[in-house]
């Protein structure tokens, strides 16, 4: 009798706890899933080796609401005659996608599915698409004219000054010290110290600071100065050995070149560091050049030049390090001085001439800051649309992609 | 236990080190040179062996040898353009032959400077001039003071600090004055720099001070 | 033939690269020359390594000054490379990973060469400060105002350039140091910045196509 109780009042309890939960599980299940997202549309993206596809849609009616019930979005694709398979995850809100893994060979169909809590809703699919290549990439034609315009400037000044035509260059102070501080060397009988930064020969600072070596080498062969160039990357100690070969021969003193000029010390930025400090306090360097890409180590090498009492020209186009060398050292070209650098100290008409193209382009660019400002600051201030018109206009000119 | 022999005798050999390096700002000694001489040893002998596992032996020989033709992308050939490049750079070693090894260096220094031409004329140039040109105030007139005279100045400063760089004008007159402030800014940026940099160094020494009394010496815990 | 051969070889590497950039099917040049020169960066390092070794070797052989500090960078580079290239003290064997935390590589890394960058890193700590002492006593225009600005943004970064402001009214907020600071980088510095990166722009559009049509040439040697 007492097992029956027992047995009814469990039951009892069974079914009073199944009654007792919350309602809101079983409202779950009758939420309401979410539209799809419409107008899925495939384009071939356009100026590419045909590996594009865009993809642009109106998203689900549910991600306009403040919450969006949309989670996210689920891009899909299928090769046709092939299977699908999902290509991106994006978030609530998003409308459009580029595909770039695609292949010219293949034609490919779309879909975009909309997440959410309560469910998932496919799109209809897009029609079968194909990329095309194109040839030229007309995006780039704006970039194209100009640096044209500006190349050519360059290439007829050159031209002009190799046909004997005077041309006017400024002073720049770091470089005409060069002399006096290879002949300070040679009055010391101590050697001078060339650093051209710490990357390798695929980095145009480092090869600018191999053609301004050219031009030292020349002096400290004229003078038969001691040179010392201890360098970190083994690419770079081959073309400053040529390089410097190369002075010594036009100086007409290929005996005095000695390939130890030139050493290879390590690939490691600090290593390297290491090692010029305690050639620096060592050898008592009377000039320093450090001229090339550098990073943190251009202040270490630049105070310890400055403690052996050197003097110390150097030159970046790294924007951190320039205000490093302009404090410690005693001459500093700053950025494009420093390509500047070898044509002038070559003193080669041709060479000069190239400095008075680049400057054409300076003139470009100041136009077109004066005009513009001027166009953007009339136009959105009072609203003229001529002067809005030519503010967009610029922007478009000027537009990189 | 031999891990943690290990674990003290590598911490004594770093604060070794550490203190050997720190013991160049008093002035050059026996003990800098011997870390000097490890550290070349050591770093050298580093980015080689990387080099050798990450370039010649995944990129090339992986690439060249063990990939299968299925999974090998397109252009996978281009492997022994670079190979052929570098073994002509080693016939430096061989004095008669030796010029030949200026073309692998004209390669690299044509192919840089084409590259850079054209992305660093985009970036550097285009994309700058485009950035500069913006209004200075709007129709609104609700903008604070100072981000106009913000805006004014960003444009002054870039005019004048181009014309700083002009090489074919004398910098007299007007085109000097302006010359002069446009220094003006260049310095105001270096001074930028430099102050934004300065904590960041002081944070390097404060890590390895934290190594020597904390990890090694154990007096700060 | 010594000299025109590598002088058309940059003209016609560097042409067919800024051709890429505006041909579609040729974008992938740029980047298979990152490839190329990873593989001649290789080759060369014999040369480089080949060179460190003969230095060293030269100047224990004769007993120059400093020649036992030779041998420690000689016996240095050589265990790395055993370490390495054999893969010796690696528990994985020649096939082993080099950076297993167990090998000696990594054991060498860890324990000598990264404790070695670090600390010869933060020795610009003390550069900074001696740096920043001299141009304070250079005394000029410009080392003036490079000091001035460098300080209002050192202190724009510290809790205490908020202290020493924080009285100033919100109508001249400006003033204060941290707004101060924010001023200073996004205008003055911002325009300075552009104009450098502009003339680094042209500077070498100028340098590349100097080296393109052979006007610069130094880098390729003498044909003699």
């Amino acid at each position: 009798m007492l097992f029956r109780v027992a047995i009814a009042f469990a039951c009892l309890f069974i079914i009073a706890g199944v009654a007792g939960q919350p309602a809101g599980d079983t409202a779950l299940a009758v939420q309401q899933t979410i539209a799809p997202v419409t107008s899925l549309i495939a384009t071939n993206h356009e100026y590419d080796n045909g590996t594009g596809i865009d993809l642009i849609w109106v998203p689900s009616i549910d991600d306009r609401l403040a919450p969006s019930r949309v989670t996210g979005y689920e891009v899909w694709r299928s090769v046709v005659g092939g299977s699908g398979s999902r290509i991106a995850e994006l978030p609530a809100g998003a409308n459009k996608f580029t595909d770039e893994q695609c292949s010219r060979e293949s034609t490919y169909v779309y879909s975009v599915v909309a997440i959410s809590v309560a469910g998932n809703a496919v799109s209809i699919s897009t029609a079968p698409i194909q990329p095309a290549r194109e040839w030229i990439n007309l995006h780039r034609l704006n970039l194209l004219a100009i640096a044209f315009l500006v190349s050519a400037a360059v290439i007829y000044f050159i031209q002009s000054a190799r046909s004997g035509k005077k041309l006017f260059v400024r002073k720049i102070a770091g470089l005409d010290a060069v002399d006096d501080a290879i002949g300070r060397a040679t009055e010391m009988g101590r050697p001078i110290l060339f650093i051209p930064g710490i990357q390798d020969m695929d980095d145009v600072q480092t090869i600018a600071a191999i053609t301004i070596l050219g031009r030292v080498s020349r002096v400290v062969a004229d003078y038969d100065t001691k040179i010392k160039m201890p360098v970190s990357r083994s690419l770079v100690m081959t073309a400053a050995r040529e390089t410097i070969k190369a002075s010594y021969m036009a100086a007409g003193r290929p005996d005095a070149y000695n390939d130890d000029m030139v050493s290879y010390v390590t690939d490691e930025q600090f290593g390297y560091v290491a090692a010029v400090d305690g050639i620096m306090v060592r050898e008592k360097p009377a000039t320093c050049f450090y001229l090339g890409a550098f990073f943190a180590e251009s202040l270490i090498l630049a105070e310890t030049g400055n403690s052996v009492g050197a003097i110390q020209i150097a030159g970046t186009a790294m924007p951190a390090q320039i205000p490093f060398f302009v404090a410690a050292c005693d001459f500093a070209l700053i950025g494009e001085e420093l390509f500047a650098a070898s044509a002038y100290l070559s003193n080669e008409p041709k060479q000069l001439g190239s400095l008075k193209g680049q400057d054409v382009g300076k003139a470009v660019a100041l136009v077109v800051i004066v005009v513009g400002t001027m166009a953007a600051t009339i136009g959105s201030a009072w609203d003229v649309t001529f002067m809005n018109q030519l503010w967009s206009a610029l922007k478009v000119v000027f537009q990189t992609n | 236990m031999e891990s943690g022999l290990m674990h003290h005798v590598a911490l004594w050999l770093a604060a070794f080190l550490t203190l050997g390096i720190f013991s160049f700002l008093y002035r050059d000694n026996t003990w800098y040179k011997v870390c000097e001489a490890i550290f070349v040893g050591i770093s050298a002998g580093y980015w080689f062996v990387a080099y050798f596992w990450d370039n010649l032996y995944t990129k090339f020989w992986v690439g060249v040898w063990v990939t299968p033709m299925a999974d090998r992308p397109d252009d996978w050939y281009v492997l022994y353009v670079g190979a052929a490049l570098g073994i002509l750079m080693l016939l430096r070693l061989v004095p008669k032959v030796g010029w030949i090894s200026r073309w692998p260096l004209a390669f690299i220094v044509g192919a840089t400077a084409g590259l850079y031409l054209v992305t660093y004329f985009a970036s550097n140039v285009m994309l700058q001039i485009e950035d500069t040109v913006r209004p200075i105030f709007g129709a609104e007139n609700d903008a604070p003071i100072y981000e106009i005279i913000g805006n004014i100045v960003v444009a002054v400063g870039t005019f004048t600090g181009l014309i700083y760089f002009f090489f074919s004008k004398e910098h007299r007159g007007a085109f000097g004055r302006a010359a002069k402030v446009g220094i003006f800014f260049l310095m105001i940026t270096f001074g930028a720099s430099f102050g934004y940099t300065v904590m960041s160094r002081m944070s390097l020494l404060i890590g390895r001070m934290d190594f020597l009394f904390s990890d090694w010496l154990k007096l700060i815990k | 033939m010594k000299r025109e051969v590598p002088l058309f070889i940059t003209f016609f590497v560097g042409t067919l690269l800024i051709a890429s950039v505006f041909i579609p099917p040729a974008e992938s040049w740029g980047e298979n020359f990152s490839v190329y020169f990873d593989i001649i960066a290789v080759f060369a390092f014999f040369l480089g390594g080949g060179n460190l070794l003969r230095i060293h070797l030269q100047k224990v052989a004769s007993k120059r000054p400093d020649w036992g500090y030779s041998i420690v960078t000689l016996v240095a580079f050589l265990v790395m490379l055993a370490a390495g290239l054999f893969k010796l003290g690696n528990p994985g064997g020649i096939s082993g990973n080099l950076t297993t935390a167990q090998s000696w590589f990594q054991i060498l890394f860890q324990n000598i060469m990264s404790p070695l960058g670090s600390t010869m890193y933060a020795l610009l700590a003390f550069f900074v400060a001696s740096a920043s002492y001299r141009a304070f006593r250079a005394k000029n225009r410009d080392a003036t105002i490079l000091l001035v600005a460098a300080f209002i943004i050192l202190l724009g970064r510290t809790p205490f350039g908020t202290m020493l402001t924080s009285w100033i009214p919100p109508q001249y907020d400006l003033l204060q140091v941290p707004n101060l600071a924010i001023w200073i980088m996004s205008g003055p510095n911002l325009a300075g910045q552009r104009a450098i990166m502009i003339g680094i722009g042209l500077g070498i559009v100028s340098m590349s196509l100097r080296i393109l049509l052979g006007i610069e040439r130094t880098y390729l040697g003498d044909d003699r």
